[in-house]
């Protein structure tokens, strides 16, 4: 009872947050709706008893990623953009079908695989231990290999972001 | 026990409204941070099913999930600073050189 209670507001807090994030105008405004939304969803894991998922999104997520949004929106002059007319407003509201769309999809994927419930393999285990340790074993047992990968992929997509964001000697704009 | 619909229902009110988010919105930043919360729904429902089938193959995953989404978030605000330092716009609408 009581987790459907926290259920239920951390629900209302990412969904309402989230029209937020998609409605808001000013970009910082934005920013502080996706904040609210990843706060509210490491509560929806800490309910769910995924206690280091929520832990990790609430370190690399809600202070990592978005003190980078942050820096990016306040750091550069976007005021100096050009502004031009915009020339697809209908193709926006031409889009929401598209949403329904999707949602329809979603629904009858979802119908279609409920039947579909495989057996846990690791109950025994999760009900001797607590969670994070098994989620440790695992990670560093059977999927290393992806774990190694992901460290890879990390240290290729930082030294990518360094030469992308790098000051250019040369623009388009400069004679 | 929360059932497993109340969290697929969740992750797929998030994940539509990120991807309209990513289709109606024009600030490229603000298209990124629509992808965020795409992520995000897909997070809810691995942990979601992870809760109701007594695995934790999903939180792994979701851990997968997470670190892919910061370096995902790294590189594109880097390609848009570039793209704002390039052409002086901010916005999709403006990137039509492909004719899209």
């Amino acid at each position: 009872m009581l987790s459907w209670i926290a259920f239920s507001a951390f629900s209302a807090i990412a969904i309402s947050f989230s029209l937020g994030v998609v409605f808001a105008s000013n970009p910082i405004y934005v920013i502080l709706c996706l904040l609210s939304v990843l706060v509210a969803i490491a509560g929806i894991f800490f309910v769910a008893g995924a206690e280091i998922v929520g832990a990790i999104q609430l370190l690399i997520y809600a202070v990592a990623v978005t003190v980078f949004y942050v820096f990016v929106l306040t750091a550069v002059p976007w005021e100096k953009a050009l502004k031009k007319d915009s020339h697809y407003r209908v193709e926006g509201v031409l889009s929401f079908p598209l949403l329904i769309a999707l949602y329809g999809q979603m629904i009858f994927t979802f119908l279609l695989g409920i039947s579909a419930s495989p057996k846990g393999e690791f109950k025994r285990l999760i009900s001797s231990f607590g969670s994070t340790e098994v989620v440790g074993g695992i990670l560093f047992s059977k999927y290393i290999l992806a774990f190694e990968l992901v460290s890879l992929v990390l240290l290729v997509g930082m030294i990518g972001a360094i030469l992308i964001g790098r000051k250019e000697s040369q623009t388009y704009d400069s004679p | 026990m929360i059932p497993l619909s109340a969290y697929l229902i969740l992750s797929f009110i998030l994940l539509g409204l990120g991807i309209f988010g990513m289709i109606i919105r024009r600030n490229l930043i603000t298209v990124l941070m629509s992808m965020e919360l795409s992520l995000n729904a897909v997070n809810v429902m691995l942990v979601g099913v992870d809760s109701h089938i007594h695995l934790v193959d999903g939180q792994v995953f979701s851990l997968f999930v997470i670190a892919i989404a910061a370096a995902e978030a790294a590189v594109g605000l880097g390609i848009v600073v570039s793209i704002f330092r390039l052409r002086r716009v901010d916005s999709t609408d403006e990137l039509t050189d492909m004719r899209g």
